[in-house]
Order: structure tokens, then sequence, then C-alpha cells
């Protein structure tokens, strides 16, 4: 203990300009902290929060048909222990794994009551909590490992049907009452929308980078002015025209719902951001890898799908997570286009005369949520970078 | 044998372009055609002329003279202008705070390393939208009024601006100096710091690039700290800096129509209001889309030149 | 594809242009008969791997004729689909596949081009690479092999479509000197197991042990060919005699 204070006054105290420096920031942090915390603690009224936590988390998702989203979210916290347990394989309990699975606890434990979640409600975070935990659990055991082996090449397939089954289960169907899109709302709005897009997206991604490479010139200048033109217009712009003038467009003036509109229209602003980093990856791959392909008889669909996509993908991944975090990011946008993603639902709260002037409030507890699934986003992609990578491959080719 | 020209690798690739080129034009005739029929239907002709119409609404501020009886055009002109003015004071802020912070996250203290880290990773991952309305809405509208004015060295915050240089209490008003309204003052805020930290990254991953031989032997000379970084490593790390400036500068050209959020009246902000009034839907769209392209090409064109400015100088 | 055809390779007066207007290949002519060993040699920049390329339809030519068991190679997508299942090649740069595994690398081709079951593939893959002397290293990745383990991984690839014809581009141009013997082993028992060759190299030794006939080219042309003792004890010509001076 003595050492490292020894040794931080040494590092904060080098030169004079250093402890000047030291000085002046940690008297600045500390008179920020201590306002932020007062203000948090004595003026600010977070009842607020408390009373509009369901609108800003399901927007006007029917309170009868709640249940469907909490066995939406079961599903998604199994599948995602399970998938964290098989990205950490058997290696037990690391360190980090322990103090994510204790910071969960207490968030868990701490946030339902904060929120005005009803004892039912506080019991079914909890047990969610339990089934993420069992479910990295499960992969410490040796049978299922077992499992993992036989079934593990299907893990992405399991998850695109969870995807789909829940989309429908969301939406009604089996009998189920239909709940439009357009009640959808907040929170859960938000992600189904970055994720809708992102599935979208990609296919549409490669098929523009592609064509950007392609030798035929029409692709490769209509790829090209599609990219440019798309890079070159705030994204404002896009999703205005998309909702003002699809109607012109369509025959009859027959034009699919709002949110289908903005979606569309995101999609395509994100494939075409997508197709650059996916083309950093596909110029990454040496020229001899097309030639083994075709020399070996592979014929050109074949090589892209089976030997260079595979490769381009994997370089182009951390580009690719930064354009989702973008994406995560854009959505606020649709706020301003009078669609009820989770800012959009947080400015209809503070409009109302009851919650006038609550701005900071609010809207520090959506920096906290935004940030949080960012910084989620942000980690998942670099473990899935590792997880990856192929074994021994120093000479990955990096995107120039 | 003449090679069946399906099978024919020369005349595979055009044949292909032939059709797909075919079905895009019967594609774009039929949006055409659709487009045509409903504009027509709502009388709405594709013509410029409504540009000379009296634009019958008030804009909140212009650096352009302008009253509600002038031509739509003259509306947009002065939007225009309100975006340049963000456009370009955002450009020089964001630059001056994103070189700071990147060159701090290399300095010798810990502190002010980490200070910079978490600035840094807390501003990239919130959208720039909720900082926006976070600064204008829990942070600028909430100031006092004129008579208690926060005092800072150099301005003075009040509910009815940001008054810059030296202004005076007039009978419970503050008059004189620069004034910034408080959109103008939220907008760049928060796009600055914004930006800034994406700036901030690509000036480290610059200074990252120069080898670390560079800083040896320049220590090894005796320079100080502060002097090699301006006369050895910044030199040369602009070669990496200067195209990734590139990228953010047009980030931040284009995030400034955000500001029709926060009611600062820019080009994109006049743009909708004249939408709504006249529903030239097409026209407006267009026009748009063009400044914006225009702003990206000059931006690139001076970024380029200022790039084999760096580059030649290597020579 | 005439089982009986004597004729592996029938190049006639081939004739390249590269797009910036260089003039790589002038007018080359070269036979080569089934189960012939072809080792072509030359200074760097003389055409011959270019040469070399025009056997699977890597290169294209502008002018001549080259026939490849009895396949036209020109602008027909079906000869040359079929030219490239029959025939192997061996890269300077091994060009493995780094995300596939050995075994997977050597599987690729056989269950997607000539639609396979892959448990029987997969038992000739294994003897393959037990021919070449890595059985061990099936389950791992390229990237975890040695310059010369990835080559030989790279010849049982090429091996494991059954082509009548192996193309090997200076495969031992990038390997360490003590790494270039064990590909070369493994490149004299194919020869000796009877495989139609044609070998782009620097390698006297194994050209003068295993080579049927000795091509040497110079700037796009072909200058001399002759049996392996003929020409490098006895060249003909002025400019052979020059290229061996300054190999040998």
């Amino acid at each position: 203990m003595k050492r490292l204070t020894i040794s931080l006054r040494r590092q904060l105290f080098a030169t004079p300009a250093d402890g000047i420096i030291s000085v002046g920031l940690l008297a600045l942090l500390s008179w920020a902290g201590w306002g932020v915390l007062n203000w948090a603690i004595n003026s600010a009224q977070w009842l607020v929060v408390r009373a509009n936590a369901a609108a800003l988390t399901i927007g006007r998702y029917p309170e009868a048909q709640e249940w469907r989203l909490w066995l939406l979210l079961g599903m998604l916290t199994s599948l995602a222990g399970l998938s964290w347990g098989r990205l950490r394989g058997a290696s037990g309990w690391p360190l980090n794994d322990r103090i994510a699975a204790g910071l969960l606890l207490v968030l868990a434990v701490g946030v339902p009551p904060l929120l005005a979640f009803g004892p039912l409600n506080q019991i079914r975070v909890l047990f969610l909590l339990l089934i993420l935990l069992l479910g990295r659990l499960a992969f410490s055991h040796r049978l299922s490992q077992a499992l993992s082996k036989r079934f593990g090449d299907w893990w992405a397939l399991i998850w695109g049907v969870a995807y789909v089954f829940g989309l429908w289960l969301i939406a009604g169907g089996l009998g189920l009452q239909a709940v439009r899109p357009s009640d959808w709302g907040g929170l859960l709005f938000t992600l189904l929308i970055t994720s809708l897009t992102l599935l979208l997206a990609l296919p549409l991604g490669v098929i523009l980078a592609l064509g950007r490479r392609s030798s035929l010139p029409l692709f490769r200048y209509i790829s090209v002015g599609i990219i440019e033109l798309i890079r070159g217009a705030p994204l404002i712009t896009l999703l205005f025209l998309g909702q003002n003038l699809v109607g012109f467009l369509a025959p009859n003036g027959l034009a699919p719902d709002r949110v289908w509109r903005a979606t569309g229209v995101l999609t395509v602003f994100a494939a075409a951001y997508l197709a650059e980093a996916i083309r950093g990856g596909l110029n990454a791959i040496p020229r001899g890898q097309f030639e083994a392909a075709r020399s070996l008889g592979l014929s050109s669909v074949h090589t892209m799908a089976l030997v260079v996509l595979p490769q381009a993908l994997k370089v182009a991944l951390p580009a690719m997570g930064g354009q989702c975090i973008s994406l995560l990011q854009d959505t606020t946008l649709l706020s301003i286009i009078g669609l009820f993603d989770l800012l959009g639902i947080a400015r209809s709260v503070l409009a109302n005369p009851d919650w006038l002037g609550r701005y900071a409030e609010v809207y520090l507890l959506l920096a906290v949520l935004y940030w949080c699934s960012c910084a989620a986003l942000s980690l998942g992609s670099r473990a899935l970078e590792k997880r990856l990578a192929s074994p021994g491959l120093q000479s990955i080719p990096k995107p120039q | 044998m003449p090679v069946p020209w399906w099978r024919d690798n020369r005349k595979l690739g055009w044949l292909i372009q032939l059709v797909a080129g075919l079905f895009l034009l019967l594609a774009i005739a039929l949006l055409l055609g659709n487009l045509e029929r409903n504009l027509a239907r709502a009388g709405l002709r594709l013509t410029l002329g409504w540009l000379n119409q009296p634009a019958g609404f008030d804009i909140a501020e212009t650096l352009l003279p302008y009253r509600a009886s002038d031509s739509y055009g003259r509306a947009l002109l002065a939007g225009f202008v309100n975006t340049l003015r963000v456009v370009v004071s955002g450009l020089v802020l964001a630059t001056a705070l994103g070189v700071a912070v990147g060159a701090a996250s290399f300095s010798g203290n810990p502190l002010l390393r980490s200070v910079t880290r978490v600035y840094v990773e807390l501003v990239r991952n919130i959208p720039l939208l909720l900082q926006l309305v976070f600064w204008y809405f829990a942070v600028f509208l909430s100031l006092p009024s004129a008579d208690q004015a926060l005092q800072l060295p150099g301005m003075q915050l009040a509910k009815s601006g940001i008054y810059l240089f030296g202004a005076d209490l007039v009978n419970g008003e503050l008059v004189g100096g620069l004034r910034l309204s408080l959109e103008l003052a939220a907008l760049l805020t928060g796009l600055v710091i914004y930006s800034a930290a994406f700036i901030a990254e690509v000036v480290r991953g610059g200074i990252a690039s120069v080898p670390l031989g560079q800083w040896e032997a320049a220590k090894s000379l005796g320079l100080k700290p502060l002097q090699i970084l301006r006369l050895v490593v910044l030199p040369q790390a602009l070669r990496v800096i200067v195209p990734g400036l590139n990228s953010q500068y047009i980030s931040l050209a284009k995030n400034s129509s955000l500001a029709v959020a926060i009611g600062y009246p820019d080009l994109y902000a006049v743009a909708e209001t004249t939408l709504n009034q006249t529903g030239r839907g097409i026209e407006v769209f267009l026009l748009l889309l063009v400044v914006y392209l225009m702003l990206d090409l000059v931006i690139s064109v001076v970024m380029n030149a200022i790039d084999r400015l760096v580059r030649l100088q290597e020579r | 594809m005439n089982a009986t055809k004597q004729l592996m390779i029938e190049a006639k007066g081939v004739q390249k242009w590269y797009p910036n207007g260089f003039h790589a290949l002038r007018g080359v002519d070269l036979e080569v008969n089934r189960g012939e060993k072809v080792v072509i040699m030359g200074p760097s920049g003389s055409g011959k791997s270019t040469f070399l390329r025009t056997f699977n339809a890597l290169e294209d030519y502008q002018e001549g004729t080259v026939v490849v068991d009895g396949m036209e190679l020109n602008n027909d997508l079906r000869n040359i689909d079929a030219v490239r299942k029959e025939v192997g090649m061996v890269f300077q740069q091994f060009n493995l596949f780094p995300h596939l595994s050995v075994l997977d690398n050597l599987l690729l081709a056989p269950i997607w081009v000539r639609k396979r079951n892959r448990a029987e593939v997969e038992q000739q893959a294994l003897a393959l690479l037990e021919r070449v002397g890595i059985a061990e290293q099936a389950h791992k990745f390229p990237g975890q092999l040695s310059g010369g383990q990835q080559q030989r991984v790279a010849i049982a690839r090429a091996l494991c479509m059954e082509p009548r014809l192996m193309l090997f581009d200076e495969p031992t141009s990038s390997l360490d000197p003590e790494k270039v013997r064990e590909v070369l082993d493994v490149m004299r028992q194919l020869a000796i197991d009877g495989m139609t060759m044609v070998v782009v190299t620097h390698e006297v030794g194994f050209a003068r042990e295993v080579a049927d006939r000795v091509v040497l080219m110079d700037e796009g042309r072909v200058v001399e060919i002759a049996p392996p003792d003929q020409f490098f004890n006895h060249p003909e010509h002025e400019r052979s005699k020059r290229f061996l001076a300054q190999i040998l």
C-alpha cells in the first residue's frame, strides 16, 4: 500500500507542470463529483423515472400482454447465458466472470425497487438472472462440452430461430392478440429496430461491397453511386425522404407503415457504411486466395462464399462492430420524425406538464442505458473477434 | 468451334450487365411513372419557381438579414448561412479540443491520461442527439436570468444567451459583446464535445503510428516533451491523421443537421418548415442532398490538398 | 477426356500482352506428354510463370492455342472449369486457406466441386497427408505449421482432386533452405509415381534428377528445350550458356 502511494505520488508530481495539472484535475474532479452526487441525492426528483418506467421500456405495449415480453426475455437470457458459457469454454470461473456475475446480482437486486417494480416483477428479474447464470454454469460441465461439440455449428441458427420466434411472439401469432408495431416503444423498440436493421443490412452491405469491387462497370458505378450518395447525406434528410416521399413513389400513394419505412431507410443507410467496412476486409485478402480456390476448380460463387468472405468478414469485424454501435446511436434520430424509440418516449414524457423541467434526471437515465448498451456491444464484438480468430494466425492481414 | 454465348467468358459479363441494366431501367421507369402521376394529382409539378414566393415564416436567428416577407429562396439561404456558422466554428473548436485531448493521452501524468480515456469512452458511447438535448434542455435552459448571469472568465451565461468579450448590464438586460443564442451555444457545445472525442482518437492513432525510435532519438538530443511533439512527432503523425480528420469533419458537417431537434434554424430545419408549407418534397430533398454533398466535397477537396502538402514536405 | 491420349499439354504460338502493353509471351510452343516431367527455368521476368499459368486458365492469352488433355482453353467457361478440375497447382506462397483446418483445406474442393461424400473423401485426404508426411497435423490450422509443412499440405490439397497434371510455380522459392529438401522429396516421389508434372523452379539438382526435359525461357520466348544432361552440360544457345553461368 505504501509503495503504491509512493509510486503514484512520483508519477503525478514528476515535474512542476505535472504537479499543477494533477492538483488542478483532482480539484476539478472532486468539485464536479461532489456536485453531481449532491444533486442526485438531494435535489433531483427521481419520481419521473419510477412513474414512467413502463413507458420508457416498452412504450404502449398493452399491459395484459406483458407476459409475452417476459417470456421472450427469459428465452433470450437463457440463450445469452449458454452463449456466454460457450464463449468462455470450460475454464471454470475466471475473475472477470465472477466480477460480472456479482455486478449483475447487485443490479438485479437493487434496480427494480428503484424503478418501483412490483414484488412479482422483482422476483421475475431475479429469476432471469438465475437463468443467465445457470446457462453460464452449464458449460463448465463436461456433458455440455460434448453436446456443444456436436451442435456447435448450429449455434447461429439457434439464435436466428429464437430471434424470429421472438419477433413473432411480440407481434402476435399462435392465436395471440396482435400488437401493432406503432405500439412498440421505448427500449424495446430501440433494441428491436437496431437488431432487425442490422440483420437486413448485413447481406445488403455484402452485395454492395462485392458490387463496388466488381469488374463489370455497370455494377461498380451503381454501387459506388449508392454508397457515396448515402454516405454524403445526413441521416435525418434520408429519414425525412423515407417518411414523406415514399408515398410519391409508390403506386396510388400506397405506403407501408411509418415504422417499416424508417426501418427501410435505416437498413439502406447502415448497409452503405457496412459495405465500406466489408470492402476493407475484402481488400485485405491476398489475390493468392482467389487463385488457389479457382485453380482447385471452385466456381466464383463457391470461392466467395467458402474462402474469401469468411476471411474478409473476420478482418472487417472490428469496423463492423463500430457500425453496430453507430446504428444503435442513430436510432435516436427516429424521435425527430415522431417515432417512439427510447429518446422519443423520453421527450414525450418530458412534454407532459406533470414532469416539466425534469430533463436532467430522464436524460441521465437514458445516457446510462445507451452507454451500457454500446459498451456491451463493444465488449461482445471484441469477444467475438477473439473467438473467431483462427489459431496460430499471426499473418491475418490488416485492413488498409 | 464457336463458343455458345452462355458459356463465353468474354461475352457473359456484357450480357449480365445488359440484362441487369434493362431491369434497372424498367424499375426506374415504373417509379418515375408513379411519381409523375402522384405529383400531378397533388398539383405539384416539379419546378423551382416556388422559391421566389414569400416564405411567410420567421427565422429565430440569422446572420443574413431576413424578414418573413422574403422569399423561400432567401429563407433557405439564411438557413445555409446558419449551417456554415456552426460547421466552421465547430470544426475549429473541435479540432483544437481533439488535438489537445489526443496529445494529452500520451502525457506522463497518469491522472491526465485516465481523464482523457474516460472522456473519450464516455462521449463515444452516448448518442449525439441525446447529448445535444441534454445540453440544451438540462443545462442551457436552466441558466439564471440576465441580472444573475453566471460569470466565467471572458463570458457571461444567462437565459437570454451567452455573451462573449464583455457585455454590460443595462436595465436588467445584457447588451453588447458577442452574443450566442442558447440554441447555437448548446449545438456548438454538444457537437464540439462529441466530435472532439473522435478527433482525439484519430490524433492518438496518428501519434501512435510514429515509431518509438523517433521519441527516443529526440529525447536523447535533449528536446523537451512538448518540443518533441511539436517538432518531431506531430509532423509525421499528420500523414495518418489528415485522412482520418477528413471523415470526422464530414461527420460533423452532417451532424449539424441535428440542430432541428433543439430549435436552431440551420439549413435542414428551414427546409423542413419550407416542406411543411409548400409540400414540395422532391425539390426540397434534392436541394438538401445537393448542398450537403457539395459541403462534403469542399471539405474533402481541402483535406486532400492538406494531405498532399503534408506528404510533399516529407520529400 | 480420352484416356489413351498421349499429349497432355499442347501449346502453339501463344502470345500474351498485359493491359499495360507489356508483351509477356511472344509466341511460345510446348508439348508435354502424359507422364512426362518438364522443368521450366529462366531469369525473372522471362514469362515462365505466366506461361505455366495459362495451362489452368489463371492467365488468358490473346493469340495461339493451349490444349490441355484434349480440351482447348479459350473463352468457353465449360472448358475452363473442366480443365481446372483435372489440373492441380502448387503456388510459391502456398495459399492455404487460413480459416480452415488442414484437413478441411483438402476436403473443400472434392466436396463442393466433385460433389463427393465427406466421409469417403476424408479417408482419401488422410491417406494423402500420410503420403506427404504430415498426418498428425490434420486438425491443425495453416498458421500453426512451418513453411515446409504448409507447402506439403498444399501439394496434398491439389492431389486430393485426383488431377491428371500437376503444375508447380516456384514451389520452394519462399522456403527456408532447410525446408526445401522435404518439399522436393515429396515432389520427387510424386514423379516416381507417374504424375505428369510441369515445374517452374530454380532448383538445378531437382531438374537434373527428375526432369525428362528442361525448358529455358527468356523475354517471353522459349530459348532451348533439351533433356537435363544435354541442357546442363552441353547447352546449344548462347543465352542458355549465359543463364547457366549465372546459376551454376
